[in-house]
């Protein structure tokens, strides 16, 4: 009867404003995964069939992780909007490109169940979840993904450990294209500086990230490496090492400005990025770890809620 | 996937079009209005049909007819006018006798003026005495060319308007804000020039513009709509009758009631299955499900949007973007208000400055997870009123 009543020519009826700036969750992830492709090329260029398969198992886990998380929730499956994909080739892109198969989906896993699941999903966490599965990774399995132990195969070196262990002139021999273009040991997507910095360039370019964070995170990167090296050259790296290598480019355009754990403010983000830059530094300079790239996104994390009190006075307010 | 342009301003090439007089109309009365008009009355264009009980200069203006016919029916929300019955034979065909114009308009001043202006249908609560009063002649919304059209093709009218406010309520200063490239004046008005980039035609961010200061209490702000309807009342001397319209890449005068439907029909715009529908621009229009609608005569323009242009809007899980934070004009977090509201926990929003709000909608139109965002916000300030006005009745019964 109700349908009958209704007029032939019906409208569909919304809310105000009827206009969309056309960006979805969808569309950045997409981007986003364009983004990831050249670091991905040059990982497989580098290192083979190894990389597939820890890119594939990363990715497969991840999104198996999710669904069964949401069919726990009883929530609706999002594996179609790819943030579960995304975050799992991230986790993978600081392994080593031999960490066994069931590492890698046991790691993925836990960066969509502990980094993001737990807290209610994506964009829901405090903190970023691909650096929560390395860092559960890092303390649980040390050996395994090892940089050096795991890839003695290779007659390369890992710049930020011959840095920690032998001193600065270890690494004088190493030139700044070899570590622009991933041609040392390290984590297989990482290591790719330039195309990690192109896709990046992408990202800001397609207006899916802002430049705020990336940019104050190398600034701060930057500094503090400048700093240091004033100190004592003969000890302390030049900045444009630490800027290539390790997971420097990795943490500026894709773990810093993890949406849900960086801050919304512009000042807020300028200071977040300058603070985990220098955060960055301070770990590789002292730590145990030569390269406590994630540790310092965590940490970083942790005072968005602090940063992001510095908020303007809203319109009218006093 | 179409990218929406947010700048305003325009080229203006066209003139001010004249829609077809309708045969019915629906003319909108508010709900303080009183129909002074019985069903089956026959009633000529420019007569009053809904009085406003006030007595003071300053509110909502009456309610004329505005085309001549038969009153059909008197709803809450409307009065709707028909074409007057055909005669029988032998019969004279009913004559219809115009309001006479008001030829000693010029001879009122201050709050009698007002009141007259109130009576010929202007809204005067808008006009309050000896304060600054600010012009937004700046388009109000992307795709909306209102203001700039009427800046070009109606001056005399605009000028005429500023002349009647002058001397109605005796304002300290007058500014004009207009956007960048357009090289224009009016009368004695001071011009500002401003970015034409949405959200900043919005009034508050005007006034702020022009005077620079957040929410001034002694400056009103009115738009070019505003003005020209005074001006035409002044120029005619006559009840308004009519709205200035955008409809798709024109603008035309349409008689006030004119239902929605019909203007679409005359101007050639799709509408139907697959189309949305709103009165006002696209950012904060109002949707429409009914096209039978009449035109309201503050409307500016009729918004037609295809279906599937843009991404849908759904009950979606915020993400933290920040995306909104960036957009927002006002320095507010709209994305964690929105989630207060939708937890029902709107008491929250106040201390986070709900008040803020300027209702611009630029945090829906960027949120990449498509959350119905103004709708939020609106829900809050519409419950905390709600709350308020409640507990402003329990302490005057003590």
């Amino acid at each position: 009867m109700a349908q009958a009543a209704l007029p032939k020519s019906s409208l569909t009826v919304t809310s105000a404003p009827f206009w969309h700036c056309g960006r979805t969750l969808k569309g950045m992830m997409t981007d986003t995964l364009i983004a990831l492709t050249p670091a991905m090329a040059m990982a497989v260029y580098q290192y083979g069939y190894h990389a597939v398969e820890v890119l594939a198992w990363a990715g497969l886990a991840a999104v198996l992780a999710e669904a069964l998380a949401q069919k726990i929730m009883a929530r609706e499956y999002t594996a179609d909007d790819y943030t579960a994909l995304v975050g799992g080739l991230l986790f993978a892109f600081m392994l080593p490109a031999t960490t066994p198969g069931w590492l890698v989906c046991i790691g993925s896993a836990l960066t969509i169940l502990l980094g993001r699941m737990v807290f209610g999903g994506y964009g829901m966490s405090p903190v970023c979840a691909p650096a929560v599965g390395w860092c559960v990774m890092t303390i649980s399995w040390p050996d395994l993904i090892d940089i050096n132990g795991m890839l003695l195969n290779w007659d390369l070196v890992h710049p930020l450990s011959e840095l920690k262990y032998f001193g600065l002139e270890a690494v004088a021999g190493l030139s700044l294209p070899s570590l622009m273009l991933g041609q040392n040991l390290g984590a297989l997507g990482a290591e790719q500086s330039l195309m990690l910095l192109l896709g990046g360039a992408y990202l800001i370019a397609r207006k899916q990230l802002r430049w705020y964070i990336p940019v104050s995170f190398l600034l701060g990167v930057f500094l503090t490496a400048q700093l240091y090296h004033l100190i004592d050259p003969q000890r302390y790296a030049p900045p444009l090492f630490h800027l290539f290598t390790g997971g420097t480019m990795l943490a500026a355009f894709f773990l810093m400005p993890y949406p849900s754990a960086s801050p919304v403010w512009r000042t807020a983000m300028l200071l977040y990025g300058l603070f985990g830059g220098a955060v960055l530094i301070i770990i590789r300079t002292y730590g145990i770890y030569p390269d406590g790239m994630a540790f310092a996104v965590l940490l970083a994390n942790m005072f968005t809620p602090l940063f992001d009190l510095i908020q303007p006075k809203p319109f009218g307010g006093r | 996937m179409m990218k929406p342009q947010l700048h305003t301003s325009v080229e203006i090439k066209d003139t001010l079009r004249e829609a077809p007089l309708p045969s019915l109309v629906r003319i909108p009365i508010e709900p303080l209005h009183k129909p002074v008009v019985k069903k089956k009355q026959l009633v000529s264009c420019g007569q009053v049909i809904a009085e406003n009980p006030a007595k003071g200069p300053h509110g909502t203006g009456y309610v004329h007819a505005t085309i001549d016919g038969m009153v059909e029916d008197i709803l809450p929300q409307a009065i709707v006018i028909g074409p007057p019955p055909a005669p029988k034979e032998g019969e004279e065909p009913p004559v219809f006798e115009r309001p006479e114009p008001m030829a000693d308009i010029d001879t009122y001043k201050g709050e009698a003026l007002c009141r007259l202006l109130l009576e010929l249908g202007i809204d005067t609560g808008k006009f309050r005495p000896s304060r600054t009063l600010v012009i937004n002649g700046l388009n109000p919304e992307p795709g909306v060319i209102v203001s700039e059209l009427l800046l070009k093709e109606a001056k005399p009218i605009l000028e005429r308007g500023v002349e009647l406010l002058e001397r109605a309520i005796r304002p300290a200063t007058v500014y004009l804000v207009v956007a960048e490239d357009k090289k224009t004046s009016l009368y004695s008005c001071t011009v500002v020039t401003s970015t034409d980039r949405y959200p900043h035609t919005i009034d508050p961010l005007v006034v702020h513009k022009a005077t620079g200061a957040e929410r001034p209490d002694d400056v009103d702000v009115i738009s070019i709509s505003d003005l020209y309807r005074v001006g035409r009342v002044g120029q005619t001397k006559l009840p308004l009758v009519e709205a200035i319209v955008t409809v798709g890449d024109g603008v035309y005068r349409v008689a006030t009631g004119m239902p929605v439907r019909e203007l679409l029909d005359a101007t050639d715009t799709p509408h139907g299955k697959g189309w949305q529908v709103a009165l006002d621009g696209p950012m904060r229009g109002e949707p429409l499900c009914d096209l039978s609608v009449g035109v309201p005569e503050n409307c500016t323009a009729i918004t037609v949007v295809q279906e599937g242009l843009f991404p849908q809007v759904g009950p979606n899980p915020c993400f933290n973007c920040g995306e909104c934070v960036l957009a927002c004009p006002a320095g507010i977090q709209p994305g964690m208000l929105s989630r207060f509201v939708e937890f029902d926990l709107v008491e929250e929003t106040r201390s986070r400055h709900i008040a803020a709000c300027l209702d611009c909608g630029m945090c829906a139109y960027v949120c990449p997870a498509n959350r119905p965002m103004l709708q939020y916000l609106r829900l809050a300030k519409q419950q905390l009123a709600a709350k308020d006005a409640q507990l402003a009745e329990c302490r005057l019964s003590d």
